[in-house]
């Protein structure tokens, strides 16, 4: 354990020198993370300048649920970068992942280790900016519990999107068809929950409550973060969910991505 | 000695997906799911010794690389024995391939954007070598790769020779029992090739690294390796002495005379006149059949010679005759 963080911790070494090489590509790609994160938030605040209101939810209390999410997916996107499934795909048919099966070490420490896009920074920056605004224009009452608890709504996030790369990137054990399947759940699931939930049909809404219970990710904590009423009836226990849902998906993701190497090894792809 | 690579009835099939043709073949495709049973490893047997550099050669798609990707633990045999240095190679992965190298010529192991040095110092910590060790490979194998001229440069502005020489470092700073080697030489020119292979002769003799080689190149094999294994449509076709199979498939010289005189007629008992013209006859014959010396003595006491020589046969042609008739 402590030789495979060592060997983790290297390997990001590696990527993040790689990428500090390219200083002009490196600034460039920062640059336009944060435009596009920009872009997506300023379309958000002109429908709020047309309608004042999503849901009855004032701008400042979306943008919570953007930034939240923002921040998580961008945390994410960092650290679960190897296991893209485009670029983990590519790594499979290109043979490299072979290359990662000859050496002594975790294949997990190994694909997490061969990609760290430093770039999701602009992401972050401007998911925490966006936040902070949230925060400044809802005048959040903020208790302990609450600040403790924001790291851990993060944290679920990251392990839940991070379980969807890895199973997508397991997919590409069988196939590379199927991969835009687990690309609409990633990046559809994370844009739809940055909305508040009870704007969606029923359909929608229960799809992500029962079949995917997205809907503890990030609108139940901001709900508690909010002190909103909770409009479906949950117990009270629900805004605290993120956390356990974030660590079964990540758990129920490795057991697929275990299953999915036996069958790499079996097949050759 | 010690036989550190044991295989048996080693057998790998597929299931490769078949597609309709026609009309409605996308729709068909996506509806039914046809598959055809792929015999790419046939039931093999062979064993490789301690300390032996053995040749691994066959067509493409003969199975070469499939009992490769089974000997390092890519792949799981789908039935027979496989027991390499002890280990079943994919069922302990982490363990048996920290004692194992292995070099894929169209591929590299080392990371695109850091110089050469550092990938080296990553492979030190991924396979756990001791500093002292890690350094007296490094020095010895700089000896002879001549790596020092580019050790600080990013793998990405290596050129092909370079870049193979350190990806060859790479694999044995550890100090593997076994080496893999698949097509070390490919695209290489000349010099390098040559360069590559008395490395691998050398680890070979002086640290006893048994080394498995597969390669398209005869010359490799030629210089190299003195057992040969041939794996054709997924059997083992031939497994002995370079110099036996030459004997078997190859056993024609030829011996060229240049005739003092124009004669007519140049023909000897023995051997087959392949050509004759402007006075030098081309002739093919088998040495387990007659002798050189007694070719030409049956030549000479008939013609006067002005000259003459033979020549031995060509690997490269008996092998691809080989493949192409499937003599064996």
């Amino acid at each position: 354990m402590r030789q495979a963080f060592d060997i983790y911790r290297r390997l990001l070494g590696v990527q993040i020198r790689s990428q500090l090489q390219y200083r002009v590509s490196f600034s460039f790609d920062l640059f336009s993370a944060i435009l596009v994160t920009a872009t997506e938030f300023a379309a958000l605040a002109l429908v709020f300048e047309r309608f004042e209101q999503i849901g009855g939810w004032t701008l400042g209390e979306v943008a919570f649920l953007f930034g939240l999410l923002e921040i998580s997916f961008g945390i994410m996107d960092m650290v679960f970068g190897g296991f893209d499934p485009q670029d983990f795909g590519a790594s499979v048919r290109h043979g490299s992942f072979d290359q990662i099966m000859l050496r002594p070490a975790h294949l997990l420490t190994q694909v997490l280790g061969s990609q760290f896009a430093l770039r999701r920074l602009g992401r972050i920056v401007f998911g925490a900016g966006v936040l902070l605004f949230a925060v400044t224009v809802t005048q959040l009452d903020w208790t302990l519990a609450k600040v403790l608890y924001l790291p851990l709504v993060v944290t679920g996030m990251v392990l839940f999107f991070g379980g969807l790369y890895i199973v997508g990137s397991t997919i590409t054990f069988w196939t590379v068809e199927s991969i835009e399947a687990i690309n609409i759940l990633t990046y559809g699931g994370s844009y739809l929950i940055s909305y508040p939930m009870h704007i969606y049909q029923n359909w929608l809404r229960r799809i992500f409550t029962y079949l995917v219970p997205a809907i503890f990710l990030n609108y139940y904590p901001v709900l508690y973060f909010l002190d909103k009423p909770d409009p479906f009836g949950f117990p009270a226990f629900a805004p605290f969910l993120s956390p356990l849902v974030g660590v079964a998906s990540f758990v129920a993701a490795l057991a697929f991505w275990r299953f999915g190497v036996k069958h790499y090894q079996s097949t050759g792809s | 000695m010690l036989s550190i690579v044991h295989v048996s009835k080693l057998e790998k099939t597929f299931h490769v997906r078949r597609y309709h043709q026609g009309r409605w073949a996308s729709l068909q495709n996506l509806v039914t799911r046809r598959s055809r049973l792929i015999r790419a490893v046939d039931g093999i047997d062979f064993t490789i010794e301690a300390g032996e550099l053995v040749g691994y050669l066959g067509p493409n798609g003969a199975g070469k690389s499939t009992t490769i990707k089974m000997l390092t633990g890519l792949l799981v045999p789908s039935s027979g024995r496989l027991i390499v240095n002890g280990f079943v190679p994919w069922k302990d992965r982490r363990h048996y391939v920290a004692r194992i190298g292995a070099v894929f010529g169209q591929r590299t192991t080392l990371w695109w954007d850091l110089p050469v040095i550092e990938s080296f110092e990553l492979h030190r910590h991924l396979y756990q070598i001791p500093t002292g060790r890690f350094k007296r490979n490094l020095a010895e194998f700089n000896d002879l790769l001549e790596l020092a001229p580019f050790l600080d440069v990013p793998v990405r502005s290596l050129s092909l020779g370079q870049r193979m020489r350190a990806d060859i470092c790479a694999a044995l700073l550890h100090d593997p029992e076994l080496l893999f080697f698949d097509e070390p030489t490919i695209g290489l020119d000349v010099v390098a090739k040559e360069r590559i292979r008395n490395f691998i002769r050398h680890i070979n003799e002086e640290r006893e690294t048994t080394v498995l080689l597969t390669t398209h190149d005869i010359a490799d094999v030629q210089r190299l390796c003195r057992r040969v294994m041939i794996i054709d449509r997924g059997k083992l076709i031939f497994d002995g002495e370079l110099a036996r199979l030459l004997e078997r498939f190859g056993g024609h010289h030829r011996l060229i005379v240049d005739f003092a005189e124009s004669y007519a007629e140049v023909a000897v008992i023995g051997a087959e006149l392949l050509s004759y013209s402007d006075q030098r006859a081309i002739y093919r014959f088998d040495r387990r059949k007659i002798t050189a010396p007694a070719l030409i003595q049956a030549v000479s006491e008939r013609y006067a010679i002005r000259d003459l020589s033979i020549e031995e046969p060509d690997i490269e042609t008996t092998i691809r005759t080989i493949y192409e008739k499937r003599l064996l």
